[in-house]
């Protein structure tokens, strides 16, 4: 005979039992929710419910009746808590159940984004570059764009007649004030290397600075000139430094830019304001060096020029080339950006189509 | 220029590959930009001889030749224009192999109804010049039949490179032998020079006069007598071909034979065309003229320097020679100019009359003022081989003011001090002898440096040398010290960077547009007269593409941009640019240059993807974004007052400042304005100075403690008259918000029936709490209706909801 069957019985006995027990077997059956099984359990179990009334009135009844009535109290207790624990179990199980199904989602759905930025390339560019500079010891300093012709040529040991200096090369700016004795022609910066001379004026060494900002040449524009370009210029001078230390810094760059397992080589230049000059080739990284369409078949690819500062431009801002060596080198992010990513017109940098800049 | 390594080898012998070769020059500085390997593939090519030219009969341009190929006769159909009966020109066979043009065999063809054995070929077709225009003809003596690469010892290498321009030695064969030499450690051998004198003195023959010994320092001369002009050899015309310069006669092509040879600009007068046999060096009147051989008239100033005779000029000195002197036919007696001239009067010169020649372009950089003897003597040899004259005895050299050689002091410890290498002394030693020096051994070493290196002055240009030679690639690489503590970013730059993370964290595109714009520009932002954006920097030479004046403002631009991307199609546009804007500065001072930051709106404003929250952009969403980088730049207080920007549309457009200074303005752009630049729909811009940002930056701002206790949240509904400006309501509430109040966010702006008419309800959503405990409900109450009381006072605000409450209706 089961628990319940047995319960039943023993109250038919007991008259003042009967009702109880009915009513309380009656709640659990009833109970189908959650909710209402907590109602059963309060008012069967609770501190005020059948049960404890049970308990309450036991005083009331005969002395021989009671242990018959009190075990009769705990079975029901016992039963109805076990009952409803296995409801409330079954409830949860199935509520679960169609929870989880209600709450599915189609998971191969694309998800919503927030609208995303970009910094633009060429700002990518710069800031990889510059940060692998800072990483080496390099801070930054900016100057004008409107520039002095004699940062821009006289200071950096540029011939008077050199063809850059031409109306043809370079943007001059109208003087303000055509009466008055202007002290210089004042022009859009040719490339960054004016900011060495600024830099080294106004500070005493050991520098080692990086400069990066536009520049300005008056070029037919076309695939692979703009008027307006963007240079990074760097420079260090302090005591000892030799062209082992150019070597060794643009390696490291160049390696940075273009992978670890690039070669790098120096080639003699010329420039006005280094001595010696070097331009710097990296070993192309589409094709490893065995010739393709982005090096022209050479293996090669040229990123920057670079060399010893000339002790001219050292007498220029008041250093002893004898206390102070140093190197310089400019960069043009353009054509690294060109060179990084495979883009093949200049002029893309500067159109800004969305579709472009989204790329990046 | 272009170097023929056939040529080459009469000067210095080479072993090594010619792709090894021309590595080494790379290497060395004088960088191989092309290796062409002439006659390499080419096959069935042959020298014909044109008997005779018929009109082809179904068309009037071209021509049918019947050409002798050494063993038949054949018909080809020729187009070209300088096809002449008698003449050789090279003969594509049927079979015949043209690598420059295709790797493909050639075939014969029928043209316009008859067809052609073969085809003649043009300079191009057979690689040994650029030369499209015409049919490669040959020299009579060219052997016809004769296989062309042998006609023309076409087995050749040709390296095209770049010259450094403080390296005019280098342009020439004698030059590059000189560095292959030095690189290879072979032996240079100089060009042969025999001259044998049998005419009559110089003396009485010419004479030469220099007025101007500064611009002028050294003219030399020779005479040849009886000679008679003809077409150069095979040889040399080839060799001139292999260098890129046009065979033109024996007399002229010596000239230049000997230019390339040597890398003197050398120039043939006819002496007998030179009044009074008499050359004259002197600076050109002001005004005279004269007419160069290129045909044109020129007037000269009287800073230019000219050859001439005893009236008239006969030559622009160094730059280009003139029409009245030139050899020709006719010509027997030959002067043989070989001068040193100052190379920046070449230069202002050549400059003022935009020509620049193979003469002036070496003279320019400076030529060997100790060479013009060996050049004269040298090209009055090979003329009077080539064209039977006779040498007069002697030369003429005037030369007043000998340049006396440089010598420099070399440390060799400095040597190794500046390229970080341990190069001993006697290898530095080496090196300088390789390359001509003249070296007293000393602790200190002297260095004659020879005359053709008018490069090396200092000791620096010998460390150059030594680098050079020793090969760059040999110093070994290391890391300088570094710049230590101040190293690094500074805040500002920190900050700077800072702008553009927090817009495009925010969505968006970062663009570049020029510094240039255009006048009409302003014009067209209804920019006023008088405005400080018309405080313009103007370019001298602008280009016609990009404007004639530096942006003072970087709105024209960021519309030019969406103008590009609307016409491609791309509408929804969130752009930023940050850069700078010139202005014009104070007499005498640089243009002023201020950072800014542009930001553009238009189109949908939403997520990538679907669920329909896509919305037009407003003036709230540019104010958002403006507000965020005022969060992200640590600013506390920037200030949005209306404004009545001209640019903008009124009523929309507020300005922005922190503290005493105005940072800009945001709003929505005046449709005029989007009209001016040809763009359609609403566009909210922001120009802010970046300046007055940064500097209100709190980058040191201090933590504040986070809350223990729970904190209270009341919403109030503020009815104030429809003109007061919002901002004033949550001031006033953050004001009177006492100590607990954490935080006042709008959430809701309604007009409506709910509402009086000229009113609108602000919805505010207020925090409070305590650091020290958890407040009680009177406590906020309190607070609450003190921040009430004043609304009420300062704006007799009317409080919607809470009067309910209190059962006071309204
Ligand atoms: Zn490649």
């Amino acid at each position: 005979m089961d628990v319940r069957q047995e319960l039943v019985k023993l109250a038919e006995s007991k008259p003042e039992l009967a009702y109880l027990v009915r009513e309380s077997l009656e709640a659990v059956d009833r109970s189908g929710t959650l909710l209402e099984i907590e109602g059963a359990r309060l008012a069967i179990l609770g501190k005020k419910g059948r049960v404890s009334e049970i308990f309450k009135h036991l005083s009331e009844v005969p002395a021989e009746d009671r242990p018959e009535i009190g075990r009769v109290a705990n079975m029901l207790r016992r039963y109805v808590e076990a009952e409803l624990a296995r409801k409330s179990e079954e409830l949860k199980e199935s509520d679960a159940e169609a929870m989880q199904k209600r709450q599915a989602l189609d998971v191969t759905l694309p998800g919503r984004r927030a609208p995303v930025g970009r910094k633009h390339l060429l700002t990518q560019v710069i800031e990889e570059v510059t940060s692998i500079f800072i990483s080496l010891g390099y801070w930054i300093e900016s100057g004008p764009e409107a520039e002095l012709d004699y940062y821009n040529f006289e200071a950096l040991n540029t011939p008077a007649y050199h063809p850059s200096r031409s109306l043809l090369d370079t943007f001059y700016i109208m003087k303000n004030e055509p009466d008055k004795n202007s002290p210089d022609d004042v022009l859009l910066r040719t490339h960054t290397s004016p900011v060495q001379v600024r830099v080294m004026e106004s500070r005493t060494p050991p520098l080692y600075v990086v400069s990066p900002g536009k520049a300005y040449r008056r070029e037919a524009i076309d695939a692979t000139h703009t008027a307006m370009f963007y240079q990074v210029e760097g420079f260090a001078v302090d005591r000892g430094i030799h062209m082992g230390h150019l070597k060794g810094t643009l390696e490291v760059v160049a390696r940075k830019l273009f992978g670890s397992e690039r070669r790098v080589r120096f080639r003699p230049d010329f420039f006005p304001f280094t001595e010696p000059s070097a331009e710097v080739d990296v070993s192309c990284h589409v094709c490893e060096g065995k010739g393709c369409a982005l090096c022209k078949g050479i293996g090669w690819l040229e990123i920057l020029g670079c060399g010893m500062i000339d002790p001219n431009v050292f007498e220029y801002v008041g250093y002893d080339p004898e206390e102070y060596t140093g190197f310089a080198f400019g960069m043009g992010i353009e054509r690294i950006a060109m060179l990084k990513y495979g883009i093949e017109d200049i002029r893309l940098f500067y159109e800004n189509d969305v579709r472009f800049l989204r790329q990046f | 220029m272009r170097v023929s390594l056939e040529w080459l080898k009469d000067y210095v012998d080479i072993a090594v590959p010619s792709n090894e070769l021309a590595e080494l020059l790379s290497m060395s500085g004088s960088s191989v930009d092309r290796v062409i390997e002439e006659g390499k593939g080419l096959e069935g090519v042959v020298v014909g001889h044109v008997v005779e030219v018929r009109p082809h009969p179904n068309a009037d341009k071209l021509r049918i030749a019947i050409v002798d190929d050494g063993s038949t006769m054949r018909k080809i159909v020729c187009g070209a224009p300088n096809l002449k009966e008698g003449k050789k020109y090279a003969l594509a066979l049927p079979g015949a192999r043209l690598p420059s043009v295709s790797d493909k065999t050639m075939h014969s063809a029928t043209i316009r109804g008859v067809k052609s054995e073969g085809m003649f070929t043009s300079g191009a077709e057979l690689g040994v010049n650029e030369d499209t225009s015409g049919i490669f003809e040959l020299g009579r003596e060219a052997p016809v039949g004769v296989d062309i690469r042998k006609a023309l010892s076409l087995e050749d290498v040709i390296f095209d490179l770049e010259v450094t321009p403080n390296r005019p030695d280098c342009m020439s064969m004698m030059g590059i032998a000189r560095e292959v030499a030095a690189l290879t450690g072979k032996t240079l051998h100089l060009p042969q020079v025999e001259v044998s004198e049998k005419g009559p003195p110089i003396d009485g023959n010419a004479r030469v006069m220099i007025n101007d010994s500064a611009v002028c320092p050294r003219y030399t001369a020779r005479v040849i007598k009886g000679a008679k002009v003809a077409d150069s050899p095979l040889w040399m015309q080839r060799r001139l071909l292999a260098a890129g310069a046009r065979p033109i006669n024996n007399i002229v092509d010596v000239t230049n034979y000997v230019l390339l040879e040597l890398g003197q600009p050398l120039h043939a007068f006819d002496l007998n065309l030179l009044g009074e046999k008499t050359i004259v060096v002197r600076l050109a009147h002001h005004g005279e003229l004269i007419t160069t051989l290129d045909g044109v008239d020129r007037q000269l100033d009287d800073q230019s320097l000219v050859i001439a005779d005893t009236s008239k000029p006969v030559a622009l000195a160094g730059v280009m020679g003139g029409g009245d002197s030139e050899v020709t036919e006719r010509t027997s007696d030959v002067l043989i100019e070989s001068a040193y001239f100052e190379p920046t009067s070449i230069l202002r010169t050549s400059k003022r009359l935009g020509i620049r020649t193979e003469a002036s372009s070496r003279f320019e950089r400076g030529t060997d003022h100790e060479g013009t003897k060996l050049a004269a003597e040298r090209a009055a040899w090979l003329m009077s081989e080539l064209s039977g004259g006779v040498v007069a005895a002697g030369d003429i050299d005037v030369y007043p003011n000998p340049i006396s050689p440089v010598s420099i002091d070399l440390r060799p410890e400095r040597v190794n001090q500046l390229l970080g290498t341990q190069i001993a002394k006697n290898e530095t030693v080496e090196i300088l002898k390789k390359l001509e020096m003249e070296i007293e051994d000393n602790d200190v070493l002297k260095v004659r440096v020879p005359s053709f290196r008018r490069d090396l002055e200092r000791e620096i240009d010998l460390i150059e040398e030594i680098a050079r030679i020793h090969g760059y690639w040999k110093i070994p690489s290391a890391l300088p010290a570094g710049g230590g503590m101040d190293a690094g970013l500074t805040i500002g730059q920190r900050l700077e960077e800072r702008v553009t993370d927090s817009l495009s964290a925010q969505g968006l595109m970062e663009v570049w547009t020029d510094s240039f714009m255009r006048v009409e520009d302003l014009d067209r932002m209804r920019v006023p007269q008088g405005d400080r954006l018309r405080d313009l920097v103007t370019l001298v030479n602008p280009l016609a593409e990009t404007g004639e004046v530096m942006r003072t403002t970087i709105v024209p631009g960021l519309l030019r941009v969406a103008a590009r991307n609307i016409n491609r199609g791309i509408k929804d546009l969130a752009l930023f640019e940050q850069g700078r804007v010139f202005f014009a500065g104070e007499p005498g001072e640089l243009p002023v240059e201020r950072q800014c930051v542009d930001i553009l709106l238009s189109g949908e404003k939403g997520t990538y993807g679907w669920g329909g929250d896509e919305r037009e952009v407003d003036y709230y969403d540019l104010k958002g974004l403006v507000e965020n980088l005022r969060a992200a730049l640590k600013v506390k207080d920037l200030r949005f007052e209306a404004g009545d920007c001209p640019c903008m549309m009124p009523g929309t457009c507020a300005e922005v400042a922190v503290g005493e200074h105005t940072v800009g303005y945001l709003g929505r752009l005046h449709p005029e304005v989007a009209d001016a630049f040809h763009v359609a729909g609403e566009f909210y811009i922001a120009e802010l100075a970046l300046e007055p940002l940064l500097d209100a930056s709190e980058a040191g701002h201090e933590y504040r403690p986070l809350g223990r206790f729970p904190s209270v949240k009341l919403d109030i509904a503020v009815v104030v008259d429809e003109e007061l400006a919002g901002s004033s309501v949550g001031d006033s509430i953050y004001r009177n918000g006492g100590e607990f109040l954490q935080s006042v966010r709008l959430f809701d702006l309604y007009h409506g029936p709910q509402i009086p008419h000229g009113k609108k309800s602000l919805a505010y959503a207020l925090e409070f709490a305590s650091t020290e405990r958890t407040l009680t409900d009177e406590e906020t109450r309190v607070e609450l209706e003190r921040i009430i009381d004043t609304l009420r006072e300062e704006f007799g605000a009317q409080i919607r909801g809470r009067e309910q409450d209190q059962g006071e209706s309204t």
